[in-house]
């Protein structure tokens, strides 16, 4: 085939040097797909063998308890029983209440950033910002325990305990007493871990909103709230979205943080004021004491459940971009 | 360099432009702009690229307020009340200016509420008046006929010439007094800018209109008057016919024939 257009080029009198230097191009035509060909396979590869080695680790757990270990509470090394309960749950409702802290602060700085910021301001925020996303966990999880948990302890908590105290539903919910470390501390924490991640990614697509839509709206004499409301944020859903997944991704997996603040204690409370703990948390906690096959792959289950729930996050955001996008008509 | 001539017949002033300069930044874009918008009549601004003429239209309904770093001396009378004065409710300046835009600007939501939503700022009406609203509007805008049955699905799902229709029955849905149009056809075919210039003669029966065209045709087609900018200075303004047939200066006669810009 090759030889048969470059005879024809031949004929129509195009010079050697030319058809050579051609011909050495396309074999570098041919290599460079698969250079790259290879590269994107190399990730299904890793994801394939992460996936086989997570499943193959946790058949060991799977096979003793079954199903039962997602439902169970309990998690007692002495006796070699083990339940995921715990940690799913906390890893949960920590993600949850960061969520439903950074979400609103995220998108409320965004907005700021966007269409209300004097210049001079703009960039100290941005680049704080930036710099509150290149803090190493570690460090949230040291000034956590030893700056934030005490305050917590001695203002905050015992302020919703009193609040809360007697409200029928949430008095439980914010029972006492006020231990300052806890699922909500680490709840926080990651709150202000995830705070950038959404708030970067929120300004940025706010950014590509177009300028003459904005106008458009304004020139209808919106005020700046309903040109975000109305137009901004569903202009820009797709993207606002996809910085909240990412916060949620981060504040799943997070390990070091939480496992300095949440108390790691292996059990379900009402309240959220109250220790308890996260899949990473445990695994990072407990891998260095973890003796005997059993707890090991325990501890190997665990990673499998938080990969399936991250999993099952973006699935689901997916399917809601969809949804959504289907509504809007496009 | 001004040759703002006075109307023989004294016809009302919507707006009156009074020595208005206008900054981006250090730059001076508009050098001492006098200027009259008859009631209920089209001015069209003509002129090369960079002249001013789409910063005056920005002007008139304060969107430059949006940027920081643009600012308007001089005075602008709208109905007698200088727009820019400190202390302007902008929302209220707007909704009784409305514009129409380059390119076409659906909102991202359904056709309906395309409409609705500007109602609905200033509003509060029935579902059942909100509809006769929405028709009114939408036929104002000459579009109902090719819309009405798929009022819910997305304004991005028209064409290009229906969304601009659709743009500017949502301006006039809010009840405005002027209508600023900044080259509405210029990202449109010649069918539905012909649909446009009619819809634009239509609307002169109730709104006072300025438009801003790089279009001579259509200038001479819409407009009952026109100014000619160049360069930031208002050249020449006077009754349309009189510019496209005896201009009075001759940067406006080369521009008008095609010499340059």
């Amino acid at each position: 085939m090759v030889d048969a257009v470059m005879t024809g080029l031949r004929s129509t009198g195009v010079d050697s040097s030319k058809l050579k230097r051609m011909s050495r191009l396309r074999s570098g035509d041919i290599l460079f797909n698969w250079v790259t060909f290879a590269a994107a396979l190399m990730v299904l590869v890793l994801l394939g063998g992460v996936i086989i080695s997570l499943i193959h680790g946790s058949i060991p757990a799977f096979q003793t308890f079954g199903l039962g270990f997602l439902t169970t509470q309990s998690w007692n090394p002495v006796t070699e029983k083990f339940g995921a309960l715990a940690p799913i749950y906390g890893t949960v409702v920590t993600s949850i209440i960061a969520l439903v802290i950074a979400v609103p602060v995220g998108i409320g700085i965004a907005i700021f950033l966007t269409e209300l910021c004097p210049p001079w301001l703009k960039r100290p925020i941005g680049v704080a910002i930036e710099l509150l996303a290149g803090i190493p966990s570690i460090i949230y999880g040291i000034w956590g325990l030893f700056v934030f948990a005490p305050f917590f302890q001695t203002t905050i908590q015992p302020f919703l305990i009193g609040l809360f105290g007697d409200v029928p539903g949430l008095s439980s919910v914010f029972a006492g007493p006020p231990y300052g470390i806890g699922v909500m501390t680490a709840g926080i924490i990651l709150a202000i871990m995830v705070l950038p991640f959404i708030t970067s990614i929120t300004r940025d697509v706010f950014d590509t909103v177009p300028p003459v839509l904005k106008e458009a709206t304004y020139g209808l004499g919106c005020t700046t709230a309903e040109v975000v409301t109305k137009v901004v944020l569903p202009y820009s859903r797709v993207g606002v979205i996809g910085g909240i997944m990412l916060g949620l991704g981060r504040a799943l997996g997070e390990t070091m943080a939480v496992t300095f603040v949440i108390g790691n204690a292996h059990k379900i409370s009402a309240s959220i004021l109250a220790p308890g703990t996260t899949i990473s948390a445990s695994i990072a906690n407990e891998f260095t004491e973890a003796v005997g096959d059993l707890y090991t792959s325990s501890l190997i289950a665990l990673g499998l459940i938080l990969f399936v729930i991250t999993f099952i996050v973006l699935a689901a955001a997916r399917i809601m971009l969809a949804r959504m996008n289907a509504k809007a008509g496009n | 360099m001004m040759q703002t001539a006075v109307a023989p017949n004294a016809l009302p002033e919507k707006i009156s432009i009074k020595n208005l300069k206008f900054f981006y930044g250090e730059n001076l874009a508009l050098k001492s702009i006098n200027l009259p918008l008859y009631e209920k009549k089209v001015t069209a601004f003509i002129g090369p690229s960079g002249c001013g003429k789409s910063t005056l239209l920005r002007v008139l309904n304060r969107m430059y307020d949006l940027y920081p770093k643009q600012h308007a001396e001089g005075e602008v009378l709208f109905d007698g009340g200088n727009i820019l004065a400190p202390g302007q409710d902008l929302n209220l300046l707007r909704a009784r200016i409305g514009m129409v835009f380059q390119k076409p600007t659906p909102f991202p939501m359904s056709i309906y509420d395309n409409i609705a939503f500007g109602i609905r700022l200033y509003e509060n009406l029935s579902r059942s008046e909100m509809d006769e609203r929405v028709e009114a509007a939408l036929t104002r805008g000459a579009l109902w006929n090719e819309v009405k049955d798929k009022l819910n699905s997305s304004g991005l799902s028209l064409s290009g010439g229906q969304q601009q229709r659709l743009c500017i029955a949502r301006s006039i849905a809010v009840r405005p007094e002027v209508v600023l149009f900044d080259e509405p056809c210029s990202a449109l075919d010649p069918i539905s800018t012909s649909k446009i210039e009619e819809l634009i003669d239509e609307l002169t029966a109730d709104y006072t209109i300025a438009i801003v065209t790089h279009n001579m045709q259509q200038a001479a087609r819409v407009s009952d008057y026109t100014a000619f900018m160049y360069l930031g200075e208002l050249i020449e303004f006077d009754e349309t016919s009189k510019i496209f047939t005896a201009p009075g200066d001759k940067r406006t006669q080369d521009y008008i024939t095609g010499r340059f810009g």
